[in-house]
């Protein structure tokens, strides 16, 4: 996918001389180099790979980032116009570029974002099993918990609600899951990455997907990635008490910081999530650092 | 020989008038599949904001066949990583006007650049003036077209007549 929307100065050296499982995030700035995060380390991309010479470096233009964004949004940018608004674009292959450059805005109304100058390239990763030891934590006599992941950014929390979504495929549990997929990054742009069992409901708002979802898809499970406003959280709330279970992702370093979000005070209050799977980046993205209980007591062996 | 000298001489004569009258016949032809392609982007973007490159792929044959191959053209361009060029673009169209080509041109390049209510103005803007030139070829084909046809007609006679 990246070959299609990278210029070739950029593609050759990346497809040649760097490995894509390991890379996490490429960072382009106008005039400043390239950056590339592969696991917990930061190199500078060259034109004979990786480097950790500034001179070597390669520096994008103005209009090689314009070109990437266009090229990413399939020569349509009124098609992913709702997207670059929230600072994002996810091209086919669900690759997510976070956009930086001039909010437009007019009357209170986002219009658009216009002037990029700088692109946070994510490249999403299918890591198999690696949901499997939080398995028998969430699902109980053959219900499944609510659940919330919780790790720091590019912590792993898409890659295991992807996986989580294929186990319950592969172990044929028939339920019926509606993947509320609001960046497009959980079924990877459509490549079938979400099972047998599973709807999907692609760049809508929390609260429309979960009304729309709940009314016409009837699921028994909804997993949703990166809940962060208060409409999120209002969303999550008539879902719970619609009967649906829940499994969603947060941002937050730990269980204490999640605890301290103003947003989720209700969430918190009414004991929601009855567990709570923590990821973290100290072993590389996803490693696990503890599920809790509603009580958050830590449970089974230590991590 | 007098009537192989008459059918050669009518032959030219034909062949001359039926090549104006299709050069006319296709530029009205090229202009009104034109518009009808803005018709396309202004429904397929409102509706459904269906991408540039599907909304011209998904035009029928008959409407491809009369962009004389600007459709390919412009794909060619974009699946090649090549900057839209005007000589490119417009390679295989001759009988274009220095204006007509350059809006032409211009249309292709703004297609796709911005938001979807300055896009569709842009269309619309565009669809105006491509409205303009369908309406003179139109004229043209209707004042030249058919009267290099008829011209050719009359230089066959006086052929015949003249070797008679």
């Amino acid at each position: 996918m990246l070959e299609q929307i990278l210029p070739s100065e950029i593609c050759l050296p990346l497809t040649k001389y760097v490995s894509f499982n390991a890379l996490n995030e490429i960072r382009l700035r106008v005039d400043k180099p390239i950056v590339l995060s592969m696991g917990s380390q930061k190199f500078f991309l060259s034109s004979h790979g990786t480097t950790g010479n500034l001179k070597e470096a390669i520096f994008p233009s103005k209009t090689m980032i314009e070109d990437i964004i266009f090229r990413a949004s399939e020569f349509s940018i009124y098609s992913v116009n709702e997207q670059i608004k929230r600072g994002f674009l996810v091209t086919q292959g669900g690759v997510r570029l976070g956009l930086g450059g001039d909010l437009i805005e007019e009357k209170g109304q986002i219009k658009t974002l216009t002037n990029f100058n700088s692109i946070n390239i994510r490249i999403p990763h299918e890591v198999k099993n690696c949901s499997l030891s939080c398995f028998d934590y969430i699902i109980e006599n053959g219900n499944i918990l609510n659940t919330l992941i919780i790790s720091p950014p590019g912590g792993g929390k898409t890659t295991f609600l992807r996986d989580f979504i294929l186990q319950l495929s592969s172990r044929n549990f028939a339920f019926n899951v509606l993947v509320l997929d609001e960046r497009g990054e959980i079924d990877l742009g459509s490549k079938g990455c979400i099972g047998n069992f599973a709807d999907k409901i692609s760049f809508a708002s929390k609260k429309v997907g979960f009304e729309n979802g709940i009314r016409s898809l009837s699921p028994n499970l909804i997993i949703t990635d990166e809940l962060g406003s208060s409409d999120d959280v209002q969303a999550l709330l008539y879902a719970c008490n619609s009967g649906v279970s829940i499994m969603a992702s947060v941002h937050a370093d730990s269980v204490e910081s999640f605890l301290a979000k103003e947003d989720f005070a209700k969430v918190i209050k009414e004991k929601v999530f009855k567990r709570f799977i923590v990821l973290s980046l100290r072993n590389g993205p996803g490693t696990l650092e503890g599920v809790y209980n509603e009580n958050l007591s830590r449970l089974g062996r230590k991590y | 020989m007098k009537i192989l000298l008459i059918i050669i001489f009518s032959s030219f004569c034909l062949f001359f008038g039926a090549r104006f009258y299709f050069k006319y016949k296709r530029r009205k032809s090229f202009f009104d599949a034109l518009i009808f392609l803005c018709h396309k982007f202004d429904v397929e973007i409102n509706f459904s904001r269906e991408r540039v490159v599907n909304i011209i792929s998904s035009l029928e044959e008959k409407v491809k066949q009369n962009l004389c191959s600007l459709d390919k053209n412009f794909i060619s361009c974009i699946e090649n990583k090549e900057s839209l060029e005007k000589d490119k673009l417009l390679k295989s169209i001759s009988f274009l006007s220095e204006d007509e080509g350059n809006s032409i041109f211009l249309f292709f390049k703004s297609l796709g650049r911005s938001d979807m209510e300055n896009q569709l103005k842009e269309i619309k803007n565009f669809e105006n003036k491509f409205s303009q030139f369908c309406l003179s070829s139109s004229q043209d084909f209707q004042k030249y077209g058919k009267l290099s046809i008829k011209l050719a007609i009359v230089a066959c006679l006086m052929v015949v007549v003249l070797f008679i």
